[in-house]
């Protein structure tokens, strides 16, 4: 046969595709990078919500809206370069970092911060998935367009990251004191872990991070129990 | 009528076998039980087309080795496929086509790489596809032109009954985009990603292995396209094939590890044909030119 089994040009487009790919991973991954960086920032900063009393509240989420504000400028930068590819493609890479930012925009609007002029922040204040999108400036649960946004999973994920996070909150700030803190939280915990049990989780990563929220729940019962134990409940927080 | 499990005991056991369709669950309702409402049922919707495009893709894999094991009884390469073989392989073809027309809805545009991995047949299509190209034609099909075929495929399946069954089996297609638009142009296609192709390629070593071996050990020479004097062996098809690879670079940046299974698979396989080229040089002669095995006489009607 004349022809070979393989045309020289079948070859070529191959390696110059497998190539570009490989190249746009890459940058990818230097956009994540920097993402990454604010959002371990950002988490770090957060840490130290567990030894600050609550009067001091407004000053490091002062600072961690800072870290936040680093975290929506790399988010917009990655959305504009991912929206060029196939959304799903890639978004294994950052999925896990969206979640982590996402986050941190949840706690601290939870904690009170990130108020504005038309919504002062107020603590126990709970961001919707399109709130989200707002404060990140993309798009969220895009079905009919291939573009960057936040899916229902990574919301969803994020808000498991804060339960988690809030458990333990809630037996640190009895430690300094605050007991209402602890009941608050508590009664939060509640209420999302019923809305979580609203759900049919098929068995992926979803369903194995719901499951940690009951721990996370008895954790802050045990935290009220001691506390009303011992009528350390604030009479109002206790209604 | 689903069976139970039991316990060592014997008793039934609870919460086996599909669950009883979700019992609603009396849930205290909060501020934001709503919201949770309003998620799941898109979460539900995900999760319910994921399962049908799953199903559709097991059949579509079962089709497609179905396939391949009728391209394994042909013995040689030829234009044409012996005309029981080419028949089981449309009617195969067309079963696969009404099921990729029947998902094909559900994986446009964003959700063509949502659903990726639920897409794995598309890999074994690309397999069976390749392989009958090869062959027919002694070369390997490019993915532009696959891609054209998978996407016919998608079309004829959704044309309503009558008017299907062009000849999907046969690759040779004009360029692609064109032709496309004159059966149902409106009808969603499913594309080929470059995973896909690449993967399908991979696993097409393994059943031109196959077929080497097989045509090798019955008819007693390698498998060779016709009329020439000197027609080019599978074995030579082979070490083509094991160069693409070993010279293209590693998709995925090279942590890649189906990409390194694959590559090694396919390393074993090239290195079982060339083992059977060297057989057929150094011993092939001793037999009679044209000896047969009888036992092979019965099942293997020759082609025309």
């Amino acid at each position: 046969m004349a022809t070979p089994m393989i045309d020289p040009a079948l070859f070529e487009q191959l390696k110059s595709k497998i190539e570009t790919d490989t190249k746009t991973g890459k940058e990818l991954d230097q956009i994540l990078d920097d993402l990454n960086q604010h959002i371990a920032f950002t988490q770090g900063l957060f840490s130290r919500i567990h030894s600050t009393p609550r009067s001091k509240y407004p000053s490091l989420l002062g600072q961690v809206e800072e870290g936040i504000r680093k975290e929506i400028e790399s988010v917009g930068k990655l959305s504009q370069f991912a929206s060029q590819y196939p959304y799903y493609k890639y978004n294994y890479k950052w999925t896990r970092m969206n979640q982590d930012a996402i986050s941190t925009v949840l706690l601290c609007t939870w904690l009170g911060g990130m108020g504005s002029e038309a919504r002062p922040g107020e603590l126990g204040r709970l961001l919707t998935l399109e709130e989200v999108g707002e404060v990140f400036q993309v798009p969220v649960n895009l079905k009919d367009q291939d573009a960057f946004h936040v899916t229902i999973e990574e919301y969803l994920l994020a808000l498991i990251n804060i339960v988690d996070e809030l458990s333990r909150l809630a037996m640190n700030s009895v430690t300094l004191g605050d007991t209402a803190m602890a009941v608050q939280i508590s009664s939060f915990i509640k209420d999302l872990h019923a809305g979580f049990q609203v759900l049919n989780l098929k068995n992926d990563i979803l369903r194995k991070r719901v499951d940690s929220i009951k721990y996370a729940v008895k954790k802050v019962e045990d935290v009220v129990y001691d506390l009303s134990l011992r009528n350390l409940i604030p009479a109002k927080a206790s209604e | 009528m689903v069976g139970f499990k039991r316990d060592y005991q014997g008793n039934a056991k609870k919460h086996h076998g599909p669950k009883p369709a979700a019992a609603p669950k009396s849930t205290v309702r909060n501020a934001y039980t709503p919201m949770f409402e309003r998620l799941r049922d898109e979460l539900d919707a995900h999760h319910d087309r994921r399962d049908r495009i799953g199903k559709a893709s097991r059949d579509v894999t079962a089709l497609s080795k179905k396939i391949i094991f009728s391209l394994q009884r042909v013995r040689q390469i030829d234009a044409s496929l012996p005309q029981d073989i080419q028949a089981e392989v449309d009617s195969r073809l067309a079963e696969i086509a009404k099921l990729l027309a029947s998902i094909a809805p559900e994986v446009q545009d964003i959700n063509r790489y949502r659903y990726s991995r639920s897409l794995f047949c598309l890999e074994e299509l690309v397999e069976a596809l390749t392989f009958s190209h090869y062959l027919k034609t002694q070369t390997l099909v490019d993915q532009a032109h696959l891609a054209q075929v998978v996407e016919d495929l998608a079309r004829q399946g959704a044309a309503p009954e009558d008017e299907v069954m062009a000849d999907a089996g046969a690759t040779p297609v004009p360029g692609p985009g064109e032709q496309a638009g004159q059966l149902a142009a409106e009808a969603p296609v499913i594309g080929i990603t470059q995973e896909d192709y690449l993967y399908g390629v991979f696993d097409l070593t393994g059943e031109m292995m196959r077929f080497a071996t097989t045509t090798s050990a019955l008819t007693g020479r390698m498998a060779s396209g016709d009329g020439q004097d000197e027609p080019r062996t599978i074995v030579e098809d082979m070490h083509d094939l094991g160069s693409l690879f070993e010279m293209l670079p590693h998709a995925g940046g090279g942590k890649n590890v189906t990409w390194e299974n694959k590559l090694e698979v396919m390393r074993q396989s090239v290195q079982k044909v060339e083992k059977l080229g060297y057989d057929r040089t150094i011993r092939g002669s001793e037999r009679p030119k044209g000896w047969i095995p009888d036992l092979t006489t019965d099942d293997q009607p020759n082609s025309p």
